[in-house]
């Protein structure tokens, strides 16, 4: 199981299975320079692997005002 | 992912530069584009008392510790709007950062000078976001320049620039157009405007204040939700991911080929006089300021409706 948390929407998702930073902006269509996305206060490139248990941030960037 | 410069394992992939750092790299590659951004278009001299206006985002953060780290000397401003958990958030985030990190800071609150955004809101009609605009650009101007800031400077990014540079091209602005650029110089009651993130996207801004360990105030204001802004930064956005690059290509080349055009078109066309507010004193090419007219309406709202 893969916890993630949206930032700015503080909302909390949950997928079985993600292989990829990739996959994971997938399901958000995201492109990988529309938000950070963090695992252990560490930033993550789109190729990086996900693993069973992650706990991941992801906080978009565009600013609104 | 590996780091461009270093090999090591990259945290940040950039595909406007076609490239990727590590978190040692990227933190050198983004000081150069701010101080390589300030040295090409001459934003600041190594004397100036240079006064940030910080809203608790990471763009505004991240350039007072960038300019404190290159070393000029610099004192923040924040502008409580009044917005109630909103403000008291984003400005917990300023103030605990300035504490922090040892830098000086001035607050100005709305509440305080009888303009809360709240009451603007409920009793002007006109778009909440330009008023609110006014106002900060009223209150960084008068406090740079009664208390003897050489200039101000704001955390507009490259997406930032290019969103306004495309409204104001939709609409063919010429005024605008004329003058839109990094730097704005001290002249006619008005202090020296600078930009010094106009080469950084918002993404690398994000990620540096990530890396910097800038605790950032990342939940969007209340008040915008719609603002036009937004819809040309998603425009852009997707312009970007077809062909990486064309931010810096439409913003870079307006400022080369674009403004000077414009400015001398407009130069010749001006017909109006910068002079102080005849209520206020702060410059204004309309006898009394935008923001004296707006404060004008709200007591009129005010006493019509006996609050």
């Amino acid at each position: 199981m893969i916890i993630v948390r949206l930032e700015p929407e503080d909302k909390i998702d949950t997928y079985p299975k993600l292989n990829t930073v990739q996959q994971l902006l997938n399901k958000y269509d995201l492109f990988y320079t529309d938000a950070l996305v963090i695992r252990d206060g560490e930033l993550l490139t789109q190729d990086r692997k996900l693993n069973d248990g992650d706990e991941i941030t992801l906080r978009k960037v565009i600013s609104v005002g | 992912m590996k780091c461009k410069v270093c090999k090591a394992e990259a945290v940040v992939g950039l595909p406007s530069h076609n490239t990727a750092f590590c978190a040692v790299c990227y933190d050198k590659f983004f000081m150069k584009q701010v101080s390589e951004g300030i040295r090409k278009k001459k934003l600041l001299e190594a004397d100036d008392r240079v006064l940030v206006a910080l809203s608790g985002g990471k763009d505004s953060l991240g350039l007072m510790y960038a300019l404190a780290e290159l070393g000029y000397d610099v004192t923040g401003l924040h502008i409580d709007l009044g917005i109630s958990d909103s403000s008291r958030k984003a400005r917990a985030v300023v103030e605990d950062f300035c504490k922090d990190r040892g830098y000086a800071l001035k607050v100005v609150e709305l509440e305080k000078e009888g303009v809360p955004m709240p009451l603007i809101k409920k009793h002007i009609n006109r778009p909440i976001c330009s008023v609110c605009g006014k106002f900060k650009r009223h209150y960084f101007n008068k406090v740079a320049l009664e208390d003897g800031y050489t200039a101000l400077a704001t955390g507009h990014n490259l997406d930032d620039e290019v969103a306004r540079l495309f409204a104001n091209t939709l609409r063919w602005d010429q005024a605008y157009l004329s003058d839109q650029g990094p730097v704005l110089p001290a002249e006619n009651g008005f202090a020296k405007k600078v930009k010094p993130l106009y080469r950084v996207s918002e993404f690398e801004s994000a990620n540096f204040s990530f890396l910097k360990g800038i605790p950032y105030h990342h939940l969007p204001c209340p008040y915008s939700k719609g603002a036009s802004f937004t819809g040309h930064k998603m425009i852009w956005r997707n312009q970007e991911i077809r062909s990486p690059g064309s931010k810096r290509a439409f913003y870079g080349g307006f400022l080369e080929r674009g403004q000077p055009a414009f400015a001398a078109i407009h130069e010749k066309k001006k017909d109006y006089e910068v002079k102080p507010c005849t209520k206020c004193n702060c410059p204004t090419s309309v006898g009394v300021c935008g923001v004296c007219r707006v404060r004008e309406q709200l007591a009129d709202s005010l006493m019509a409706s006996n609050e």
